[in-house]
């Protein structure tokens, strides 16, 4: 195969490039210097640049870099391998590739030629210099700390009436910690910065030495909220390393989980936004929906996060049919009462006021920013790994991506609760098929290397895992807020600081899964 | 009068109500509330900082606001800053990243105060325990009063963790 488009072939590479196609990618290894004219040709195409990663070859103690595209209508992921000791930088082409690239300078201490922006970005000034934590040469040890602290510098913005509004990193509410910097004039919000990595945990350094089976613990510790849609990511790139068949049971309830994960994760989105334009009646009456979904979860798994429940060739222990029958009924009416719910709050003119036309993204910073989930969907563009890259049951059993065309905060309220109407009714459904037999498949652990993607609550996780020798080489994952956080940036722009709150909220962005 | 506003509003299926431990989580929080009010007198303020976790400890914690447990009742009040706090509740490991934070939120903490520390990671470093990228459990970092371990701990697991803090803080 040639052409990378079934459809077109002006777009080819050569035979002799491709060194791999399997269920999710297809891989080409291109020359050190031709990666940068390719990426370009390919910007032709509606491409996204969805991730850069970078693996140390343990043969030779050299770098690779792997760049992820999405492609319209190519089922596949097409990933370009590229050797290198010197690498360019693509965000003039890409502006998605910046944060990619500042990741892969801390891990690994490889400098992009040409990158406009190469301050630190998940190592804080508590790091020495030199100090790359995902070399194979260095151990995961406690460090000694570096005295010599250099202050991160953040964008300056100037002018007559600027001035800057520093917020956290612990915020007045109970939520994770970031670092918002705020260049303001009266009100209006000029610049908004980002700073984060506060909960850097060195999840991928963890992961490295561990058995594949401990890999799925570590997965779903990354993000509470999205912890099945990490863990069942994880598994799916293992299970395509050891050529596992998923039994159809688990095959269905994998998908009851993922669903399960999304109702209780964008109810809590749901509260926020209303909570944030100071309407609690309706907070109130969707987090009871939220709790009464979460102890469905208890009641399945015995955990309300659905931690433990996803194992490798499988899930860990089967769900009764019976109790999956009588959950449903509750399932059900959660559905019915949320239904009720948004037709009231979207029919209250002050939520309406303060919802509409704030905190817009607009649809063109989609591709150059690689936005995904609710944040594109509301924005017009129907992108979402359950259909463009079907896995698991979505294979068999679509389900349609919704959108909503605004933009705004409206949109993503609107959206995230058709959402959840969509994914209860999807499991209120599945759970009258769901085959009989086993749960787990029977597995040997051998070498080998994959990625895979799912659909979580904010949108597209990608997760790469290499086994060497039976335990896990490397284990790289990029999860949806790494680059919605950047639509955040652009979504305050002219709104007022007072805004800031509810903007965040429609988004809800995960920190802790965007630190690692 | 609570019950009925919130059966109202909770239109809960039977079969939930079964299951639900509601009853304990209310008599818990009617011995807590009568330990404040011995205490404290009347409340406590607690003021939540995330120091490497991953979320579902902030989830539980916020939720005992929210509508199925509404520990404002009891005498329980998350506050916005630490300067109007008495109780430091502190999530995950410590990374370097929140050390410093940490320490300047326990500094502007007036006196006496209480650190509980809350969930596993909390309480041990759990699986980052000897890692680069942790400094370690919150007791390596500022005097910890209490743990209460879980991943996450549940919010009544949370709220029997106060009942025991008030013993601690009886003995101060």
């Amino acid at each position: 195969m040639t052409g990378i488009l079934a459809h077109d072939s002006t777009l080819s590479l050569p035979a002799e490039w491709l060194i791999r196609e399997d269920a999710t990618t297809v891989q080409y290894r291109i020359p050190d210097e031709r990666i940068k004219a390719i990426a370009e040709t390919l910007l032709a195409f509606e491409s996204r640049l969805v991730w850069i990663f970078c693996t140390e070859e343990a043969k030779d103690d050299s770098f690779v870099l792997w760049y992820v595209f999405e492609l319209a209508e190519m089922r596949r992921y097409l990933v370009l391998v590229q050797n290198t000791q010197s690498p360019v930088s693509l965000v003039n082409i890409y502006p998605a590739a910046s944060r990619f690239e500042r990741a892969i300078t801390d891990g690994f201490g490889l400098q992009f030629g040409g990158s406009p922006d190469s301050r630190r970005l998940f190592l804080h000034e508590a790091y020495p210099d030199k100090f790359h934590p995902l070399r194979k040469s260095v151990k995961n040890a406690p460090i000694t700390v570096s005295d010599s602290q250099i202050p991160f510098e953040f964008r300056s913005m100037e002018g007559t009436g600027v001035y800057q509004v520093p917020v956290g990193p612990v915020h007045a509410g109970i939520i994770e910690p970031g670092h918002f910097r705020f260049s303001v004039i009266g009100e209006d919000i000029l610049n908004l910065e980002i700073r984060l990595g506060y909960l850097h945990r060195g999840i991928e350094k963890l992961a490295e030495g561990c058995s594949p089976e401990k890999g799925v613990r570590i997965a779903e510790s990354v993000s509470g909220d999205e912890s099945v849609a990490n863990a069942c990511c994880y598994a799916m790139a293992v299970e395509q390393i050891l050529s596992v068949q998923v039994p159809p049971r688990a095959v269905w309830l994998r998908a009851y989980f993922l669903e399960l994960e999304r109702s209780w994760s964008l109810l809590s989105d749901l509260a926020g936004m209303v909570t944030d334009v100071a309407f609690s009646t309706a907070a109130s009456r969707l987090l009871i929906l939220r709790e009464t979904v979460q102890r469905v979860c208890e009641r399945l798994t015995g955990s309300r996060f659905l931690k433990g429940i996803i194992g490798i060739g499988g899930i860990s222990h089967d769900i009764p049919d019976d109790l999956l029958v009588e959950v449903t009924d509750t399932l059900m009416k959660v559905r019915v009462d949320l239904e009720g719910i948004l037709s009231w709050v979207l029919s209250v003119p002050s939520v309406i006021d303060r919802f509409s036309t704030t905190g817009v993204v607009r649809e063109p910073l989609i591709d150059p920013l690689a936005l995904s989930g609710p944040v594109a969907r509301a924005s017009g563009r129907a992108l979402d790994v359950r259909s463009d890259h079907p896995y698991g049951l979505y294979e068999t059993h679509p389900i349609p991506p919704l959108t909503r065309m605004t933009g705004d905060v409206l949109g993503r309220f609107a959206l995230k609760g058709d959402e959840v109407l969509a994914s209860l009714a999807y499991i209120t459904e599945l759970v009258r098929q769901i085959p009989k037999g086993p749960v787990q498949a029977e597995y040997e652990v051998c070498d080998g290397d994959a990625l895979a993607a799912v659909e979580s609550p904010r949108g597209r996780n990608l997760c790469y895992v290499r086994i060497c020798d039976g335990s896990i080489d490397r284990f790289a994952l990029s999860t949806a807020s790494f680059c919605n956080w950047m639509a955040l940036e652009h979504a305050v722009l002219g709104n007022i600081v007072p805004d800031f709150p509810v903007i965040n909220k429609s988004m809800n962005l995960s920190y802790a899964g965007t630190d690692l | 009068m609570n019950m009925n506003i919130l059966s109202f509003l909770l239109k809960k299926p039977k079969d939930l109500q079964a299951y639900t431990p509601d009853s304990a989580f209310e008599s818990a929080g009617v011995m807590l509330k009568a330990e404040i009010d011995r205490v404290f007198g009347h409340s406590i303020a607690i003021r939540e900082v995330d120091c490497g976790s991953d979320n579902a400890a902030e989830i539980e914690l916020a939720n005992l606001s929210a509508p199925h447990y509404d520990v404002e009742r009891f005498g329980i009040t998350f506050v916005a800053s630490p300067r109007h706090a008495d109780i430091l509740a502190v999530t995950g490991v410590v990374t370097h990243g929140m050390k410093e934070a940490l320490i300047k939120t326990y500094e502007a903490t007036p006196e006496p105060k209480f650190v509980i520390a809350v969930g596993d990671d909390a309480c041990t470093g759990g699986m980052y325990i000897g890692t680069y990228a942790v400094v370690g459990p919150v007791d390596a970092v500022i005097p910890v009063d209490l743990k209460i371990p879980g991943n996450p701990p549940t919010p009544a697991a949370i709220l029997e963790g106060l009942l025991t803090l008030m013993n601690v803080a009886k003995k101060r």
